[in-house]
């Protein structure tokens, strides 16, 4: 096949939009994996700096501190070198897969999360998400309810009873706070009448008096108190809660295994930042600076105003993934009856009424609208 | 062509998770295998365009009902499957060769019978003039099936409501000393 023939086939519209999604995975994928080194930091300065010490700032390259930065680093490296110790009477081949689960749900989901408004390069029209569908609210939640398999198998095959009271424990919190958390996504999705993400962030315009959280404040408020409770996080980390079970579920997990779980962690909490930065505070809009002004401030180039936006998002997930930080070394834990009691008891029925109330409200309106 | 490559990928998943989840000798490992399956048959309603039953197929049979199995698979604390060589009951030999006669009756009848190719009034167009997957289940499901729907809905807290009370009836059976425990 001649020069001229190959170029004429990457040209054309499938070759162009596969090699925009191969480009656009392997962003989304460098991104994900930037943010648990940076978040292990952020872990450390930040307590270190609530409670008036100084996190750990001695490791160091050719006599570059950089604040610590690089702890993250000779985290990594000695997670990689650690002896991996597979305990006896383990499922060989569950062990082995239980943490593929954690990754693989996190990053999936933040592949559906829209990063930027749709660009047109080529002629052809590529939306900046690796997967764009119509459902993708429900494409979310449905692989984010996969995620409860990495912490019930990895308990299970650990052949450790600690481990797996743990492990049922975490699971048990885990699917009791999907149920508010996706109850309390439902009223904007009924606001926005649409499940596509992206039009969703379109229809929040740039000004932030139409963003999710004035329109839904109580489904904010509960999808905060569910962000936490997801990830296994904060008040509600008594799972994995040191001085507790050891390590919960992933103590007989080591070396690359538990840099494993670690990662999905802190993608699995990146994800649910940037979600409710996407469906509450307006995505990828930049404040106050529609997406046609955006383009007229930097003179028709597209990328750039994608650029602006796509900093934007990261913005507002950092946002949340520090008020992640400082809620996690503000409050003490929850006991697990307190915990599912909060879930059951509260955050169910206040997600009924909340959804209750939405719909009735938008269906006066539209009813007063069309008259 | 791309559709029917498409559904041959599904289906042999399909069918190879299914095989899978009988001859595991871990009941867990069973379950990981039903996980995979469901995945399959959401991917195969992806691509005959139903977004919708796909994305609720994963997030209520795979992400909740197969939890569940787990759990109790978990709870009951089964050990593997002690059989070592390939043992066969009589009942279980009766059944393959009816799975087997089966599948060579119905793949017959395929094969032989002419497929019309004529497809039904729901295609990816329509659907999308009629305002989207989402929208028009919703529609159909809260008119047209409303009846079928309710009554599913009731026939679920029967079931939740059997299991509560039967459950609460074995814990009375130990006497005084549990209810000492919750006073």
């Amino acid at each position: 096949m001649g020069l001229n023939e190959l170029i004429a086939l990457l040209s054309s519209d499938t070759a162009i939009q596969i090699i925009a999604s191969v480009v656009k995975i392997l962003i989304i994928l460098v991104l994900c994996l930037q943010v648990p080194p940076l978040m292990v930091w952020a872990e450390r300065r930040a307590p270190a700096m609530m409670q008036r010490r100084k996190g750990p700032n001695r490791v160091g390259l050719f006599k570059f501190r950089l604040y610590g930065l690089l702890q993250s680093a000779a985290d990594a490296i000695k997670l990689i070198f650690k002896e991996e110790v597979v305990p006896r009477g383990a499922n060989k081949v569950v062990y082995h897969i239980a943490p593929i689960f954690g990754v693989f749900t996190a990053l999936v989901v933040a592949c559906a999360i829209p990063y930027g408004n749709d660009l047109t390069v080529f002629g052809q029209k590529i939306s900046l998400s690796p997967i764009r569908l119509d459902v993708g609210f429900l494409f979310i939640f449905a692989i984010s309810s996969l995620a409860v398999y990495a912490v019930t198998l990895a308990g299970w095959a650990s052949n450790n009873k600690y481990s797996l009271l743990g492990s049922l424990r975490a699971s048990a919190q885990m699917i009791s706070y999907e149920i508010p958390l996706g109850m309390s996504l439902i009223p904007l999705v009924v606001i926005f009448g649409t499940l596509d993400l992206n039009k969703m962030v379109i229809a929040q315009s740039a000004y932030p008096w139409s963003w999710g959280i004035v329109k839904a404040p109580i489904s904010f408020l509960l999808f905060l108190v569910c962000m936490f409770a997801e990830t296994n996080r904060a008040p509600f980390d008594l799972a994995e809660g040191e001085s507790e079970l050891v390590a919960g579920f992933h103590t007989e997990f080591n070396s690359a295994k538990f840099a494993a779980f670690f990662l999905s962690e802190y993608v699995a909490m990146f994800v649910l930042s940037a979600l409710a930065a996407t469906v509450f505070f307006g995505g990828w809009q930049t404040p106050f600076i529609p997406y046609d002004t955006l383009l007229g401030l930097v003179g028709g180039m597209e990328w750039l105003a994608a650029l602006a936006g796509f900093i934007c998002l990261i913005i507002k997930a950092a946002f949340f993934l520090w008020v992640y930080i400082w809620v996690r070394w503000t409050l003490p834990r929850f006991r697990y009856d307190q915990l599912m009691s909060l879930g059951w008891k509260f955050m169910l029925p206040v997600g009924l009424v909340n959804l209750l109330v939405t719909t009735l409200v938008v269906a006066f309106i539209e009813h007063a609208g069309r008259n | 062509m791309t559709q029917e490559l498409v559904f041959l990928a599904f289906a042999a998943l399909i069918a190879l998770c299914s095989m899978m989840v009988i001859l595991s000798r871990n009941a867990v490992v069973s379950a990981i295998y039903l996980v995979g399956d469901l995945f399959s048959l959401a991917g195969l309603y992806a691509s005959m365009d139903a977004h919708f039953v796909a994305a609720i197929q994963v997030l209520v049979y795979a992400g909740a009902i197969v939890v569940l199995f787990m759990f109790v698979i978990m709870l009951l604390n089964l050990g593997p499957d002690q059989r070592q060589h390939l043992q066969v009951s009589a009942p279980e030999v009766g059944v393959l060769a009816l799975t087997i006669i089966g599948f060579l009756v119905v793949g017959g009848m395929l094969l032989l019978g002419q497929p019309t190719g004529v497809t039904g009034p729901l295609t990816a167009e329509a659907i999308e003039n009629a305002g989207g997957n989402t929208y028009t289940v919703g529609m159909v499901l809260f008119t047209k099936y409303l009846w079928p729907f309710e009554l599913a809905s009731m026939l679920i807290l029967l079931a939740i409501i059997a299991a509560i009370v039967i459950a609460k009836k074995e814990q009375n059976k130990d006497g005084d000393t549990r209810r000492l425990a919750h006073g």
